[in-house]
Formats: C-alpha cells, sequence, structure tokens
C-alpha cells in the first residue's frame, strides 16, 4: 500500500469516524443539558430570550466601541483567516469533488489560481495571529496546549494543500498523501480541542446573549 | 547455430553491410537523445556508442500477460528510424515472435544463455504467479517462477516491460488469486529496470536499451526503478489540458460542454497528477494523440496498483473507502453519548441541588 | 485522413505564444555569438521543449530560410537548411508517416549530418578499391 492509498483509505476512514463521533458526542452532550441556567426572574424590560440570543450572536461579530483600537486585529484577522478558509476548503474543485463523494452535494468552484492566492493569504494570516498572540504577555498567559495544537493542525493542511498545488518539496503523490494525512490529523483533534468551536460558537454565543439579556446587561 | 567469432562484428560494421551510413546512427541518436531528454550535445557520443558497440543478446521472456506489451514494442517500428531498435540487438529468444517453438525454442534460449553467459539482458513482460509453487503458469513444463530464476542468474541486467512485470499489475489486482509477484520481488540480486504501463511507450523500451548498448550501464531511475527520462514527470506536469485545470474548468462528463471544449478531465477521474510517464510528450501511436487529448482521463497505468485506486472514474481527491454506514453509525453513537453525558451531568445537578436546598433547609 | 477528421471533433491546445520562441531565439543569439568568438555551441534542442505549434511556426519564421537547404535519406528522411543567419542550422529528422521525430538548431559551419563519417568513407574506399579491380569493373556496390 502507498503513502496515498493509505492516506486516501484508511487513514481517511478513521479519521472521519472519530471526527463525526466526537462531534456528535460533543455536540449533543451539550445540547441536552439544561437550558434554563439563569435562577434568577428576568429583569423588567429585558429582551425575550431569542430576541437576546439572535443579538448575542450578531453583536459579537464587530467588537465593542472601546476595545475597537485594541481588539481590532484580531477581528480582521480572524475574519480573513475564518473567510480564508472556507474559501478554500469549500471552493476549491478537488475539495467539493471530495464532498460530493460523501454526500452527493456539489456546487461550482472558483478558478483553483485564485483559491491559490486566497490559500497564501490565509497562511500569512494564521502566522499573523501566531506572532500577535506570541507578542501580547496577556494572551500568551491565557494560551494553553490545546491553543498552539489546534492553529498547528490549521495550519498544515492549509500549508501542505499549498505545497501540493505548487508541487514544492517532493513528489506530487507525496504531498497529496501528506496533505490528506494532515487533514485527519486535523479532523481527530477537531471534536476535543477549541476548533470545536466551528460548531459551538453559535450556541455559546446565543447563551451569553440569554444570560446577559435576562439580567439587563447591556451587549 | 553457427559458432560467434571471437570479437562479433560492432554494430556500425554489421550495418554498415547492408548499406547503413552512420548518419542514420547519428539521426537515431539525436531522437533518442531527444525524447530521454539527455545533455544537449550528447547525440554525437551515443551514436558512436552505439555504431563501436556489439549486438545485444537479449532473452524475453513473457509470463502472465496479455502479450499488448510485445504488440505495442512491435506494432510501432516502421520499416525507418524507429526500426533500428531491432539491429540494436539480438532477440535470442521470444516465445510469441520467434519461429521455433517447444523444445526447440527452449534450446535456443539455453544456448543463448550459454553462450552469452553474464552478458545477457533478460527483458520480462508479465507476471508472476508465486502461489503455489508457481503452478498457474507454466512455458514448457517449467514454472515461470523457476524459468525467471534460472534465466536471470547469469543475466547482466533484467528489464521489467509493462506494468505487470514491473508491479505486478493486473494479475495482482485484488483478490490476486495466483499470487502474482512483480520481477524485483523475485529476482534481487539484479539491476532491474523497470517500464511500466500498460502498454508501455515503444519509446521508452528503445531507449533504455539503446542507452544500455551504447553507454553499458543503466539509465538514472527513481524510486520505482524507472528510467527518469521516461518516467521523471506526471501526466497532469506536461498536460495540454493543464491551463483549464488552473482555471477550475472541468469536463463532468464525456459529452456535455466542457468536454467538448476540451475542459480537464479531473472531475471525470483523471489519475494524471499522480501518474509519472511520457504520454503527454511523446504521445502514442507514432505521435498521433495519447488518452487525454482522444477524450478520456488518465488511468494511471504506469503506477503500482492502478487497478485497485477505487475507479477509473473517481475523482482523485475523493477518498478510497465507503463511509456513509460507518459515518452514520458514528453519528448515531455519538448522539447516544452525547445524551448520556447530558443525562449524567442532570442528575448530578438534580441531586447537587437536592443537597443544596436540603443544606439550606437545615440552617433554617 | 481519419486521424485529421477525429482531431477535429476534439479540441487540441488552444493557439498560443507562450513566449518560448522568444526565448528560444536570445539563446540562439547566444550561442551564434559563442560560435563566432571561437567557442563551440552545443544544438539546441527542440523536440522536447513545451513549444505551442504556434511557437514553433514562429521560431521557424523569425529564423528563416537561407541558402542552404539538403534532404538526407538516412533512416528515412531528413531536412536540413540554414536559416538567413549564417552558422544557425535547422535540423528536422522524420519518423514513419512522415511525422517529424526530432528537431534541433545546430551552430557552426555545417550541421554534424551532412558530413562523411569516417568509417563510411573508408568503407566506400575500399568499395571503390574492388570496383577497380579489372574483374570487378562493372560492379560499383557491394551490396
Ligand atoms: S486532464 Fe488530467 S492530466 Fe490533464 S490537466 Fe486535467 S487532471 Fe491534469
Amino acid at each position: 500500500m502507498t503513502l496515498l492509498e493509505f492516506a486516501r483509505g484508511p487513514a481517511l476512514q478513521v479519521a472521519m469516524i472519530i471526527f463525526v463521533l466526537g462531534a456528535t458526542w460533543r455536540f449533543f452532550g451539550a445540547l441536552l443539558l439544561p437550558w434554563r441556567l439563569v435562577p434568577a426572574e428576568p429583569r423588567k424590560g429585558a429582551p425575550s430570550p431569542i430576541a437576546a440570543a439572535f443579538k448575542g450572536v450578531v453583536v459579537k461579530m464587530w467588537p465593542h466601541k472601546p476595545f475597537q483600537k485594541a481588539g481590532m486585529f484580531t477581528f480582521v484577522n480572524g475574519y480573513i483567516l475564518h473567510f480564508g478558509l472556507a474559501i478554500v476548503v469549500f471552493l476549491f474543485a478537488p475539495h467539493i469533488l471530495f464532498i460530493k463523494g460523501l454526500t452527493g452535494l456539489s456546487w461550482p468552484a472558483l478558478p483553483s489560481n485564485l483559491v491559490y492566492t486566497v490559500g497564501v493569504i490565509t497562511m500569512a494570516s494564521l502566522v499573523a495571529g501566531l506572532v500577535h498572540r506570541l507578542r501580547s504577555p496577556v494572551l500568551r498567559l491565557i494560551s494553553r496546549f490545546d491553543d498552539y495544537l489546534s492553529w498547528l493542525l490549521t495550519l498544515l493542511p492549509v500549508l501542505t494543500g499549498l505545497l501540493a498545488a505548487a508541487h514544492l518539496g517532493a513528489r506530487y503523490e507525496t504531498l497529496l498523501a501528506v496533505h490528506i494525512l494532515s487533514i485527519c490529523a486535523f479532523l481527530i483533534w477537531f471534536p476535543f480541542g477549541k476548533l470545536m468551536h466551528a460548531f459551538m460558537f453559535v450556541f455559546s454565543r446565543a447563551m451569553t446573549g440569554v444570560r446577559m439579556g435576562q439580567r439587563g446587561a447591556e451587549l | 547455430m553457427p559458432q560467434e567469432p571471437k570479437l562479433a562484428p560492432t554494430l556500425g560494421e554489421l550495418l554498415q553491410e547492408r548499406g547503413v551510413s552512420r548518419r542514420a546512427f547519428l539521426k537515431y541518436a539525436s531522437y533518442l537523445s531527444a525524447v530521454m531528454a539527455l545533455p544537449a550535445g550528447s547525440a554525437t557520443a551515443l551514436a558512436e556508442g552505439l555504431a563501436n558497440a556489439r549486438r545485444q543478446s537479449v532473452i524475453w521472456l513473457s509470463f502472465q500477460e496479455c502479450t499488448g506489451c510485445t504488440e505495442s514494442l512491435t506494432r510501432s517500428f516502421s520499416p525507418t528510424l524507429e526500426s533500428l531498435i531491432f539491429d540494436l540487438i539480438s532477440l535470442d529468444y521470444h516465445h510469441t515472435l520467434q519461429a521455433a517453438s517447444g523444445e526447440a525454442a527452449e534450446k535456443a534460449r539455453e544456448a543463448a544463455m550459454a553462450e552469452n553467459k553474464g552478458k545477457y539482458v533478460v527483458v520480462v513482460d508479465g507476471a508472476v504467479p508465486t502461489k503455489d509453487g508457481g503452478l498457474y503458469s507454466t512455458i514448457a513444463g517449467v514454472s515461470n517462477l523457476d524459468m525467471l530464476k534460472a534465466t536471470a542468474k547469469d543475466a547482466l541486467a533484467v528489464i521489467a516491460v509493462g506494468t505487470c512485470a514491473a508491479f505486478g499489475g493486473i494479475p495482482k489486482a485484488r483478490p490476486n488469486p495466483t499470487g502474482a509477484a512483480a520481477i524485483d520481488e523475485i529476482i534481487t540480486d539484479k539491476p532491474i529496470i523497470n517500464i511500466p504501463g500498460c502498454p508501455p511507450i515503444p519509446e521508452a523500451m528503445a531507449g533504455v536499451v539503446s542507452y544500455l548498448v551504447s553507454f553499458g550501464k543503466l539509465p538514472e531511475l527513481d524510486h520505482l526503478r524507472r528510467p527518469k527520462a521516461f518516467f521523471g514527470e506526471t501526466i497532469h506536469d506536461r498536460c495540454y489540458r493543464r491551463p483549464f485545470y488552473e482555471r477550475g474548468l472541468f469536463a463532468e462528463g464525456f459529452d456535455d460542454a466542457g468536454a467538448r471544449q476540451g475542459w480537464c478531465l479531473y472531475k471525470v477521474g483523471c489519475k494524471g497528477p499522480v501518474t509519472y510517464n511520457a504520454c503527454a510528450t511523446l504521445k502514442w501511436n507514432g505521435g498521433v494523440s495519447f488518452p487525454i487529448q482522444s477524450g478520456h482521463g488518465c488511468l494511471g497505468c504506469s503506477e503500482p496498483d492502478f487497478w485497485d485506486q477505487g475507479g477509473f472514474y473517481r475523482p482523485l481527491s475523493t477518498n478510497l473507502r465507503e463511509m456513509g454506514p460507518a459515518l452514520a453509525g458514528a453519528a448515531l453513537a455519538g448522539a447516544a453519548l452525547g445524551a448520556g453525558a447530558a443525562w449524567a451531568s442532570r442528575r448530578h445537578q438534580e441531586s447537587y441541588q437536592r443537597d443544596q436546598s436540603a443544606a439550606e433547609g437545615d440552617k433554617k | 485522413m481519419m486521424t485529421q477528421t477525429l482531431h477535429a471533433s476534439i479540441p487540441q491546445e488552444p493557439p498560443r505564444l507562450t513566449g518560448m520562441s522568444d526565448a528560444v531565439f536570445a539563446e540562439v543569439a547566444a550561442r551564434l555569438a559563442e560560435v563566432v568568438a571561437g567557442a563551440s555551441a552545443p544544438p539546441i534542442e527542440l523536440t522536447a521543449m513545451p513549444l505551442t505549434s504556434e511557437d514553433r511556426a514562429d521560431l521557424e519564421q523569425r529564423l528563416g530560410r537561407g541558402e542552404v537547404f539538403a534532404t538526407i535519406e538516412s533512416a528515412g528522411r531528413s531536412e536540413v537548411w540554414e536559416t538567413q543567419f549564417s552558422g544557425v542550422w535547422f535540423v528536422r529528422h522524420f519518423g514513419e508517416n512522415d511525422r517529424t521525430a526530432s528537431e534541433c538548431i545546430e551552430f557552426g559551419a555545417a550541421p554534424a549530418i551532412l558530413f562523411s563519417h569516417r568509417a563510411d568513407m573508408a568503407a566506400a574506399a575500399r568499395r571503390l578499391a574492388t570496383a577497380l579491380q579489372p574483374a570487378n569493373a562493372h560492379e560499383t556496390t557491394d551490396h
């Protein structure tokens, strides 16, 4: 069995199973918890929980005025990173084919050259994020192993994907195999670390919105 | 068989008798150095080498194969330039091409082996069945396995022609009922050159033999023992549809608008990106076309186990194993685990709250 | 021809100039300059270069034709011509069906393929000697 066969075959299969199992486990484990976590009576004039939840999700999409200067880099860089990732993952023709093979769903792709460019920008933004994290004493203090591992496992697929596209560093079949294996590592870690925020951020923001809303706090 | 004189005539002398001048050598050499991408100016050296070399004794063994390789190699040579390859070698045994058969043929093989001990080249097409003592394929009562070992013992080098000989090929496809094996799994103490392909490109065969005859050494090989001159780049590297790949323009089927406009065949299963061969540059049938130019994706026939890569029409970026049921099972199991965890947590919260209110009640 | 009708239905490489002919043209100038300076310059091998048919046509047209054109019949046909630049030679070998088997640009007084090889001359001398013997007066060739 060649490395590529191993990557496309058993490695991907095991990684996907762990990913789905772990993600549904954490997802249901969190969502089936009691929802009413605010024992106190809502304040007078508090918004309805649904409105508060919605507000919680939306308002957090941009920094608060007082934090705008300090938080702007994180926000802008975060958007570049996340949109970049979404474009690379979901709008590159070979990736769509992979998803189509799994789910039967497909959609139009972007030109490969454009996706490569976005990939480079995404990587730059990942690196910038790390530099920012390491240079800020506060961020460094609150960063844990999880943060760094999640960062690395996000970077590797982008990096190996770009190398494969550019045929740089090794033969293409090896680069492709390494790219797929890096995705396997990403998928395996995903449910158990901070990467899970991709599924959970909506709910956690909504919960924050509801709690704050009931206490009458401005978001 | 006439006794060979002490010093056989050189190829130059041999062909001169037939009115072939050195210009023919130079022409052939320019052609070969072009297709093998030898350093600029090596044509003259190659031509001199060929003209001064002696005919190479070749014993050709055909095992578990379809004769497609022999077909490809013999059909492609017209009576002009490319046919020179057959003047460079003395094909002492080839049971498809030779006139003699049965015992006489086997005698010829043994005679050639004895005469050219340590100097003959063994060319093999076809895989070798190794299961059950190799009884699945025999020639004149001798198993392929035994014949290969015996013939390769005193050989200068072994050339495995075609994917079956090089990597096991179709006989080795799952579930490989005959235990088919590649030549280099059996012969481990001789220089081996693999020229895979189903069938291999004739120029590759001609180039390798000429190189061997003229320079007296093996050409540079890759990690799968393939000559880099022909297997150094992928089909995708040199594919004329590559601009469409980069622009994201893909045919979705074999007769849709994209296919008619010659778009990239990645989505219909082209394995060009991971296939090392020279089809895109040398092409087939005297340079007429190659599969992608004729509208079909590359099957990856010069790569190991090309038959077992999930299907010829399955895009390269898809997974190889069936995932649906396993993933559905994983989702159900995950949901059950999650529900269980949530339930345990609720119970814990409830009992905690009970304890709390009991404690508060005590205080009151 | 059958192959042509087939080709007509399947789009071939997009017709375009890639700039490769400019690069080769510049290289031709550099190598001829070396030869003029007294050095020797290896041929430029065109066969395996990623040239589109437009690139090839462009290059051939820019090199043009000079005073010499020769056809060689040896293991098939070959054509050799001096370009409009003295010392720059175009050599094209044909394989079966008049398909181009290889082509290159050579530099110098004449391309190697035009010269008679010593071995051939020696063989010819032997043949001539044989032909001169009275018994073989009418034989001019030995094969
Ligand atoms: S047709 Fe195949 S080899 Fe050609 S560009 Fe597309 S994927 Fe690559």
